[in-house]
């Protein structure tokens, strides 16, 4: 391809300049300096810091196209990357009610969507005389809201846009309950036999987070928008400790951070995540050290490392991990 | 959007260039896209960029592609190394060793002739049925393997977290309930019950393919295919001196194709062993992101391990907590009941694998095939 491609031509005419070949890992974004040119985009990075969410350009972009399409936003990343926390966020700068779903195997309609309260129900009927049973009203009363037990996604259709859904880790539930969701994430509505199509007024804010430990269905993911989260850079890191914990002198900050890089280089069974990083930093606050040392990382390994043969191969190299800090 | 088509069709085009490199992107992905663009500032290469990806994109392996097309198609950069592109798995001189059984299609095609051929084969076979592949003459084993592909897998059951009506009466099913009342008029409820559905194990397989399995890793593959073909959830590895992932490649529905596809992907074929590390390779890739957890994951190998004892030791005994059950199948097991370790990797083995079973002939495979529901 010798001919510059059209957009080359009509973007050249335009009045950015942006430097492309400065990021190998993404080729457009510089993420450490990018700053959003598009208002929008900018407004929401600024906004999610403000309730101590530091998103990079690729993540607020994609939070921003959903919230302006009304389209679920699905995250992919690494555990421990903020992916829940950024639904928590999100509740907090929209001041509204956070719904969470957290998923496991097993979960069906009756926990996730509704449940009839039987037992009243049961209750009712006997309570009910012989003319009563021939009274249709009656009859129609044991499926009305009285008896409805609200589960989190429908309360969410009812909340609209008054709330912010996370369903959490969505890849715990077997594949069946994706099915459930269909419904859901491509209309906000959901039916319940009885009672009909329950649409959502305003659709809500919608957030799903999968930790990949099974591929989901294509069906689910076409309804979504989907973000990958990488580890953050070592500046970016600084700055989410610095705005989390923000008592934390600079130097220990950069300590840790670059320590924590450094595990996740090494091949550990469980690579710690931005949480490590921020329950490390707390936990030698707790312990009272100013500096991370052998000595002090050794005490606090049990909050970053957290399975036994990652901790014995750490343990026994701790000068390596700290003198990297 | 301001200036509208021009820049739609673009954007169309980008969605179409990407799926020519074999992205599954639909007219409805691609006018996400647009609309996403038209609420960004479609002038803005990072925006444009990010747009993209959060609509066209579903699967994190895909980001690579989507990278390349775009710096493609939006900034004319020229692409500058070919190994940038995920390659197909290069094929490998190797593949011609494998030996691939008749094709399928022969004894499917069903005149009475050639049934009747089948079953003169079939009566041969089950001559050599207790033979040791090692010792079979090539015809023997193409019988064998017509048997072996008839052999049906059922891997042992686990109790699900999902209920259903007819389970073992753990819990009072209050929606029967419920619903029988009202339907029998009113009626005091008759008392129904529900319990936990069974489900099946996941089986994963990881062949030894090395020099000293030469004999017998063929057969094996063949096994494994019909076992992937018999029962729900099986995954497949080979290993030489590196691991690979064959599942998909087993996927086909031709015996041949599916065989010649996977013997394409392993490159180390008839090489050296690292058991050790191929095991380790496979807790760290694939049994650590869950592929193994709950499963029954099968080795086969005769444990002959040039490398690190202990490198296999660790390995398997991660293997063994992320796993239900190991079983280690051992063409030189044999017949006997009893068995002595004869390589310093089955020394090691024996202490982390749940069972060893023989895998030298179609008998002792048909066997473990009997066994295989025991294993809960």
């Amino acid at each position: 391809m010798d001919q510059p491609s059209p957009f080359a031509i009509w973007y050249s005419a335009a009045h950015h300049q942006v430097d492309i070949k400065a990021n190998a890992q993404s080729p457009t974004v510089n993420h450490e300096s990018g700053d959003p040119d598009h208002q929008g985009v900018k407004q929401l990075t600024d906004t999610l810091e403000g309730a101590g969410y530091l998103a990079d350009r690729g993540l607020a972009t994609a939070l921003f196209i959903a919230l302006e399409l009304g389209r679920p936003l699905l995250l992919e990343g690494e555990v421990g990357v903020g992916k829940t926390e950024l639904a928590k966020a999100l509740s907090e700068i929209f001041d509204c009610h956070l719904i969470r779903l957290q998923c496991y195997e097993g979960i069906d309609t009756h926990q996730a969507l509704y449940e009839w309260d039987y037992a009243r129900q049961m209750l009712h009927v006997r309570a009910l005389s012989g003319d009563q049973v021939q009274d249709t009203d009656a009859v129609n009363r044991l499926f009305s809201a009285d008896f409805l037990l609200e589960r989190p996604l429908l309360e969410a259709v009812r909340a609209g846009n008054q709330c912010v859904l996370l369903i959490d880790e969505i890849d715990r539930a077997d594949d069946e309950f994706e099915a459930f969701l269909l419904e859901l994430l491509s209309d906000f509505q959901v039916t319940i036999p009885e009672v009909g199509t329950i649409q959502a007024e305003s659709p809500p804010i919608v957030i799903l987070t999968s930790n990949r430990t099974r591929e989901l269905h294509d069906a689910l993911k076409r309804r979504c928008l989907y973000h990958w989260i990488d580890y953050p850079t070592v500046d970016q890191e600084i700055a989410i400790v610095k705005v989390r914990s923000p008592d934390v002198p600079e130097m220990l900050a950069r300590k840790v951070v670059t320590a924590v890089n450094h595990l996740r280089k090494r091949d550990l069974t469980k690579p710690p995540g931005i949480a490590e990083t921020l329950d490390w930093v707390a936990a030698l606050a707790v312990v009272g050290s100013t500096d991370l040392d052998a000595q002090s990382a050794r005490d606090t390994l049990g909050s970053v490392i957290k399975d036994r043969d990652d901790l014995t191969d750490v343990f026994s190299d701790i000068d390596t991990v700290v003198s990297h800090a | 959007m301001h200036d509208g088509a021009p820049v739609v069709k673009l954007l169309v085009h980008f969605g179409r260039e990407l799926r020519n490199e074999g992205l599954p992107i639909g007219s409805d992905e691609i006018n996400n896209f647009c609309n996403a663009v038209a609420v960004l500032d479609p002038g803005d290469v990072d925006d444009l960029y990010w747009s993209g990806r959060a609509t066209l994109i579903a699967r994190r392996d895909h980001i690579s592609i989507y990278d390349r097309v775009f710096r493609r198609f939006f900034l004319s950069e020229r692409e500058t190394e070919s190994d940038e592109k995920s390659p197909p798995p290069s094929p490998t001189t190797t593949h011609a060793v494998l030996q691939i059984p008749d094709s399928e299609i022969e004894a499917k095609s069903g005149s009475d002739e050639e049934e009747s051929a089948l079953g003169l084969v079939a009566s041969d076979a089950e001559i050599a049925r207790d033979k040791s592949f090692a010792a079979c003459t090539p015809e023997e084993l193409v019988a064998l393997r017509r048997i072996m592909a008839r052999i049906r897998l059922t891997p042992p059951m686990r109790r699900s977290r999902r209920r259903c009506t007819d389970g073992a009466r753990s819990r009072p099913d209050m929606r029967r309930m419920a619903r029988e009342t009202m339907r029998m008029q009113y009626e005091p409820p008759t008392l129904f019950w529900t319990g936990r559905k069974l489900r099946v194990r996941p089986l994963v397989f990881i062949l030894d393919v090395s020099g000293s399995m030469s004999d017998y890793s063929r057969n094996l593959l063949q096994f494994a295919y019909s076992s992937k073909r018999a029962a729900a959830r099986v995954e497949v590895f080979c290993f030489g001196t590196r691991l690979t992932r064959i599942t998909t490649a087993l996927d086909l529905s031709r015996l041949d194709d599916a065989l010649a596809d996977a013997t394409q992907l392993v490159s180390d074929w008839d090489g050296g062993t690292q058991i050790g590390q191929s095991i380790r390779e496979f807790v760290q890739h694939w049994g650590r992101r869950g592929v193994s957890r709950g499963a029954i994951v099968v080795i086969c190998s005769d444990g002959h391990d040039r490398g690190d004892p202990s490198v296999l030791a660790e390995a398997l005994e991660q293997l063994s907590r992320l796993s239900h059950r190991v079983v280690w199948m051992n063409p030189h097991k044999g017949d006997g009941k009893i068995f002595h370790p004869n390589t310093l990797g089955m020394t090691v083995a024996t202490r982390y694998v749940d069972s060893v079973v023989s895998c030298h002939s179609l008998r002792s495979l048909e066997d473990f095939a009997a066994r295989l529901p025991e294993f809960r």
